[in-house]
């Protein structure tokens, strides 16, 4: 199970870092998202392994694997908490993924502000825009004052 | 041992959620929004002042002058916990009086519908995120304070939105948001590798594994991890880009607002989490020379940036960028004395650059642009010769020259930095030093002192005659800056002193964790009291201790 996520937290990682450098923002946003995946499941596979299976519960083996929620360190632990996965690095996760809604409206939001007022989301012509618009200003701007 | 105990700490980070939410419905109403902002950041101001004097009051040896606030009476390691020390309390003084001050030019220069689009709910969460940033004990809710912070000021950042703003905003945005990414990823790590987020217990615990040689794999990686992210936010060299494009596409407040806290937060999170956590065993010898180096080159390259440029943002965002260099070097040194001169250096910094951005929104005023080259003389104009005061004592106080407010802590980095290891780095900012009296002089030098330019014909000669009112609350939210940093220069002594505890506190962070953990309040026998014999439930033993407590009283 580990295994399989630290799978995802790489080919997530490797996703996200490709389209961050590409030079369309709509890929750069989606690679924003996807990091911000890979990190919440890198906090989870740190929270050890959340279902064992069968064979492992038989053998025992994979209750070592198991964090113990760190409130049975605290005191006597309870029998109760012994079969608890450590429920901290899940509570971080939501937190990181509300987090990780908000900002992510907000990235979007500029996206299409920014579409809408320059017409493109290429960086290349976003930044061509940025040397075009100055000698236009100064057009607009020389009419306007010979007039 | 006295209880650290001490609730009314919440306070700073309370006020600022109030007063903004406050601000939100009436948003339409922006006299009272004003107002609700000006009490929010005053009261901080005020709040943080009188804990940092009750701190110095009772600064006993046993706990250091800490106070602990936990938040819901969970004991430590497990629940949240706010701690307030000597360099919280200067850092949320600073920031809170900047804050006030901006504000105060704000009300005065922003156009009444950039205020009306939630420019006053945004401000107060903003530092709502600052101060919590600076109280916070743990990993965990230190990133959450860095993205309360970050979301609001991305909304700062694009508020009024013009093109240029937009364009630059991409920058700001994706980097940080990449750095929060990375923040996760390292706060998941650490939690992986100790099984804490707690800042005092991972402190303890580090001390513990290094001095037996069991540090966990990977510990120095992950201390690199969290030097991107923080380094990122404090604008340290490499990672510095993103600063000199966004800041001065901002409205002139906004950017004395960020120029001020902004890159505070990042190197007071370098400040505390590595004398705490990131330098021990081996990790020490691999991230202290690349902060060191990461210092002298930020200073340096800073400072050329700031003689390079004409256009005034940028010559002051460079130069914000060179104090970040200083207090970086302050901070890597890691003696009880160049802490001290960082802490000092810091809110002096904070106080300074806010001021000097006003003031370059003054002279826009008045002149209609920011280009150097494009204005002159502005002294023989006799309304602008306060201005031409205030500019003049701003410049040379983030120089340094002696009577003003930066040579102190400046003197006392540069003089614990003089040594065996760092000297090439102090020889740099000696360097740095000289650079940036030539750059100060030769903004205010071709500004106010040098010819007029010759462009009689250009319209702005004609408007001098109107725009040289400036609002009243523009002219007092920048003088108030300029006069806090002229009482930091001539009556340094009590903040030197508070300086002082600040740096031994984080020098020797022994006391942070004894006061964190060891609080008397949850003593392990208050605990052990309330344990089995009286038939309770269990929850009783792991919940609320301070309940258990009472109840055997």
């Amino acid at each position: 199970m580990t295994f399989v996520l630290a799978a995802c937290v790489a080919v997530c990682f490797g996703v996200s870092v490709y389209l961050l450098l590409g030079r369309d923002l709509k890929g750069v946003a989606m690679g924003v998202f996807l990091i911000g995946h890979a990190a919440n499941m890198s906090i989870l596979a740190m929270s050890g392994s959340p279902v064992p299976t069968e064979q492992e519960i038989t053998s025992g083996v994979a209750i070592a694997e198991l964090k113990e929620a760190p409130l049975s360190a605290y005191d006597t632990p309870s029998p109760a908490l012994g079969g608890m996965v450590d429920p901290l690095p899940q509570a971080l996760i939501l937190t990181a993924i509300v987090i990780g809604f908000a900002v992510m409206g907000f990235l979007l939001t500029l996206l299409v502000i920014t579409a809408r007022s320059a017409g493109t989301l290429e960086l290349g012509e976003l930044a061509k825009d940025d040397d075009a618009e100055e000698p236009t200003a100064d057009a607009t701007a020389a009419p306007g004052g010979a007039a | 041992m006295s209880d650290p105990t001490n609730n009314l700490l919440i306070l700073t980070v309370a006020v600022p959620v109030v007063m903004g939410l406050l601000c939100v419905p009436l948003v339409n109403l922006p006299k009272l929004c004003r107002g609700i902002s000006l009490l929010s950041f005053a009261a901080t101001f005020i709040i943080s002042v009188v804990l940092l004097g009750q701190l110095g009051s009772w600064g006993d040896p046993e706990t250091g002058g800490i106070m602990v606030s936990q938040m819901g009476d969970w004991a430590a390691p497990y629940g949240i916990t706010l701690v307030f020390d000597s360099m919280s309390g200067l850092m949320l003084a600073g920031a809170s009086l900047v804050a006030l001050c901006t504000t105060l030019f704000a009300i005065g220069s922003l156009p009444a519908r950039t205020e009306r689009r939630y420019f006053h709910p945004l401000v107060n969460f903003l530092m709502l995120g600052v101060n919590l940033s600076f109280l916070t004990g743990d990993l965990f809710n230190l990133f959450v304070a860095f993205e309360i912070m970050l979301m609001a000021s991305y909304g700062l950042l694009v508020i009024g939105g013009g093109k240029d703003q937009l364009r630059q905003a991409y920058k700001y945005v994706v980097m940080n948001l990449l750095a929060s990414s990375v923040f996760v990823i390292a706060a998941g790590m650490t939690y992986g590798m100790f099984g804490t987020l707690n800042m005092a217990d991972l402190g303890r615990l580090t001390t513990e594994l290094s001095a037996r040689g069991e540090l966990p794999t990977g510990f120095t990686a992950l201390g690199v991890l969290f030097l991107f992210v923080f380094t990122l936010k404090a604008g340290v060299f490499p990672l510095w880009f993103w600063l000199p494009d966004t800041y001065p596409t901002l409205p002139i407040s906004i950017a004395g607002l960020f120029g001020g806290v902004l890159t505070k937060v990042g190197l007071y999170a370098i400040a505390r989490t590595f004398s705490l956590v990131f330098l021990a065993g081996e990790a020490g010898a691999v991230i202290i020379p690349i902060l060191a180096v990461g210092a002298a080159l930020t200073m340096f390259v800073g400072v050329l940036g700031a003689l390079a440029y004409t256009s005034m943002r940028r010559v002051l965002s460079m130069m914000l960028i060179v104090g970040v260099g200083y207090s970086l070097f302050g901070i890597v040194i890691m003696t009880e004395g160049s802490l001290q001169g960082a802490a000092f250096y810091m809110v002096q910094s904070m106080v300074v650059m806010a001021a000097v951005f006003l003031c370059c929104g003054l002279i826009e005023r008045a002149t209609g642009t920011d280009d150097i080259g494009r204005m002159g003389a502005l002294l023989q104009q006799p309304k602008l010769i306060g201005l031409g005061v205030m500019v003049f004592i701003g410049l040379l106080s983030i120089v340094g020259l002696p009577p003003t407010s930066g040579f102190h802590g400046k003197l006392i980095i540069i003089r614990e930095g003089l040594t065996d290891m760092f000297w090439v780095v102090g020889v740099t900012a000696l360097l740095v030093g000289g650079l940036s009296l030539l750059a100060a002089l030769r903004v205010w030098g071709s500004s106010f002192w040098g010819p007029a330019p010759n462009t009689a014909d250009t319209p702005e000669g004609d408007d001098h005659a109107q725009i040289q009112s400036f609002p009243r609350s523009e002219r007092v939210g920048a003088w108030g800056l300029i006069v806090a940093s002229l009482l930091i220069g001539f009556a340094a002594e009590p903040l030197l002193n508070t300086a002082g505890r600040a740096g031994q506190q984080l020098a020797e962070p022994q006391a942070y964790v004894d006061a964190v953990l060891n609080n008397p309040r949850y003593a392990a026998d208050a605990v052990a009291k309330a344990k089995p014999g009286d038939e309770k439930s269990e929850y009783d033993t792991y919940a609320k201790p301070s309940k258990a407590e009472e109840e055997h009283h």
